[in-house]
């Protein structure tokens, strides 16, 4: 119940980045059809910015269940089965811990960012907390997954996505 | 102190590596050590300011939306047509598709100013045609990494506007300067593809019976959508329509044309292919956060500005001044991303560089090959990164298949010593 509902966030979050990476991609072309018309829409650079770092950190739970941050196994290939689980288990822990530094820092960037009034040093000003919330949650959402994906692993319940049949997969 | 803090952080990053820890994390956890011996600042707070600095800014997006572009055309039939097209053209040459990769890089290269972009894009397209015609695997990916380096030299090219600014040089000069050892060393690995065909020719597939000059000529329509794509975000570029960042969505709204037009824009590809690009960028953009950390705290320790001092109070002559330098930009492009290397090292270096007599240009070109040279050594190289996530081979086996790119890049950096005057003609006629 709970995996199901931790799968379905990082979905979700998933689907909130995808939009991001469409916002970016419309962004950019209403600022080359405002050069091109001469419309003056002024903050746009920045706004297309904050729209791609969210599409970087909303998708770090998903990218992680479907196993494509990429780690070097060569160490992990080699050792006996058991040692490798316990390898598995350590980096797990260190993912958890090092995520999770990430998203208590990345809540307090946004929280310090909203009492202290910071806001872009564009013409626009947009508060900075608005855009950074979206680190927030997704970094909090990656440390989620790191610590599902360690209980995961001493439940025997299944974490990491099945390979994937992809065109550009070879053993 | 500073020798043993410096071989403490090699040492640490190497384990961390190599535990099969996630690369991005272990950046991360590498710069948080580094960061709290060097200094009493408060390191989370530097650590998410840094990462939230290099994330989201506007010159980084042309990375995700070329990653983008490019899962939309392999979820048409472009890359197909794009084989089709030029099988006829190529099937005389020894090595004949293996070509694509050093062509279709070097192509790309003038499209986008990165190195990664070019990588996971042309190696998204090519690869998996070339498995499925049966290349070898072990060469298809090595001069993919060494050609797709070619992004930093062929301009537009962002590490050269870092170069330009910080050396306070021309930057349309070193752009120029750049298109002539660009296409050198596109021949070299070219080269290398030939002489590897011929030694090896049981290992490449046979070749097509031959065509008349007709046929090529028909087979050459299927690179229509390709020249199209390619005209259309060079010439937004060069037409001044789109600037060389804002170039990549006019990549996205092109391959969304061209797989309307043929049909196989469905909803379902689009979103396969949105959420593929997501995840892609996801895992590329993890490790440059984590490298920005990470050189956030080298700079704090000062390694590479010790290093860099250290050379230049060797007084050396000019030629082993560029051999020393060959040796420093090595050892730090194994750990640092290029545009950090030059930003840490520059200011340091270039008083020794001009007193020793070499033109700013040139040692420009000369720093860009290094930096080139950097994005495949292991066990931090980001278009070695880029290859493993795009074919799930272990990082040390694409490292392998890389080396001998390596090597040629090598003795380009140091035949770049030997031929300035020949990459300075170019610029020097403007």
């Amino acid at each position: 119940m709970l995996n199901r509902f931790a799968f379905g966030f990082y979905k979700l979050l998933l689907v909130l980045s995808g939009l991001a990476m469409v916002a970016t991609f419309v962004t950019i072309m209403l600022n080359i059809l405002a050069r091109i018309l001469g419309w003056n829409l002024p903050g746009l650079d920045g706004y297309a910015g904050y729209a791609i770092a969210a599409a970087l950190f909303l998708a770090l739970p998903a990218t992680l269940q479907n196993n494509e941050h990429i780690r070097a196994t060569l160490l992990l290939d080699h050792v006996r089965p058991g040692v490798r689980g316990k390898l598995e288990t350590v980096s797990l822990l260190l993912g958890a811990a090092i995520s999770g530094y990430l998203a208590w820092f990345a809540v307090r960037l946004v929280w310090v960012s909203y009492t202290l009034h910071d806001v872009a040093p564009t013409g626009d000003a947009t508060p900075m907390w608005i855009p950074q919330l979206s680190m927030a949650l997704g970094c909090v959402g990656f440390a989620m997954a790191f610590v599902q994906a360690l209980w995961s692993r001493f439940s025997g319940h299944p974490f990491f996505a099945a390979a994937s049949t992809d065109a550009l997969h070879a053993d | 102190m500073e020798v043993f803090v410096a071989v403490t952080l090699v040492v640490l990053l190497f384990v961390a590596l190599a535990s099969g820890l996630w690369i991005g994390l272990s950046l991360v956890a590498v710069g948080l050590f580094a960061m709290g011996l060097a200094t009493d600042r408060p390191v989370g707070d530097s650590m998410v300011l840094t990462i939230w600095g290099s994330t989201s800014s506007w010159t980084l997006t042309a990375l995700p939306l070329f990653l983008w572009m490019g899962e939309i055309l392999v979820r048409t039939k472009v890359s197909e047509d794009m084989f089709k097209g030029l099988a006829p053209w190529l099937n005389r040459l020894p090595g004949r598709l293996l070509h694509v990769n050093v062509i279709g890089s070097t192509i790309f290269a003038a499209v986008s100013g990165s190195s990664a972009a070019t990588c996971a894009t042309i190696g998204r397209i090519a690869l998996p045609e070339l498995r499925q015609r049966g290349y070898p695997e072990k060469l298809a990916i090595g001069s993919l990494a060494g050609a797709a380096t070619l992004g930093l030299l062929i301009p537009p090219s962002i590490i050269m506007i870092v170069y330009g600014v910080a050396a306070n040089v021309s930057i349309a000069k070193l752009f120029v300067a750049g298109i002539l050892p660009g296409l050198v060393l596109a021949a070299l690995f070219m080269g290398y593809i030939i002489i590897w065909s011929l030694l090896n020719p049981e290992q490449i597939p046979p070749a097509d019976k031959s065509t008349t000059l007709k046929q090529k000529l028909h087979a050459s329509r299927h690179l229509i959508p390709v020249v199209l794509l390619i005209g259309a975000v060079l010439g937004s570029i060069y037409s001044g329509v789109a600037t060389a960042t804002e170039s990549a969505a006019i990549g996205v709204l092109g391959s969304l044309v061209v797989a309307g037009v043929e049909g196989s824009l469905r909803w379902k590809t689009f979103v396969e292919g949105l959420g593929a690009a997501c995840r892609l960028y996801c895992m590329i953009g993890m490790i440059l956060a984590g490298a920005a950390f990470l050189t956030l705290a080298m700079g704090f320790v000062g390694l590479p500005r010790h290093l860099a001092e250290f050379i230049t109070a060797q007084q050396l002559s000019p030629f082993a001044l560029v051999m020393a330098l060959t040796v420093l930009y090595l050892v730090l492009g194994c750990f640092l991303d290029g545009i950090s290397m030059v930003v840490l090292t520059i200011g340091v270096l270039l008083p020794t560089v001009q007193a020793a007599g070499f033109d700013l240009i040139w040692f420009g070109i000369f720093t860009v090959i290094l930096v080139e040279l950097a994005q495949i050594t292991p066990p931090v190289g980001l278009n070695l990164f880029v290859l493993q996530g795009l074919t799930k081979h272990e990082l040390v086996y694409i490292a392998r298949t890389a080396t001998p790119m390596f090597f040629i890049m090598l003795l380009a950096a140091v035949l770049s010593y030997f031929l300035q005057d020949q990459i300075l003609w170019l610029p020097n006629r403007m």
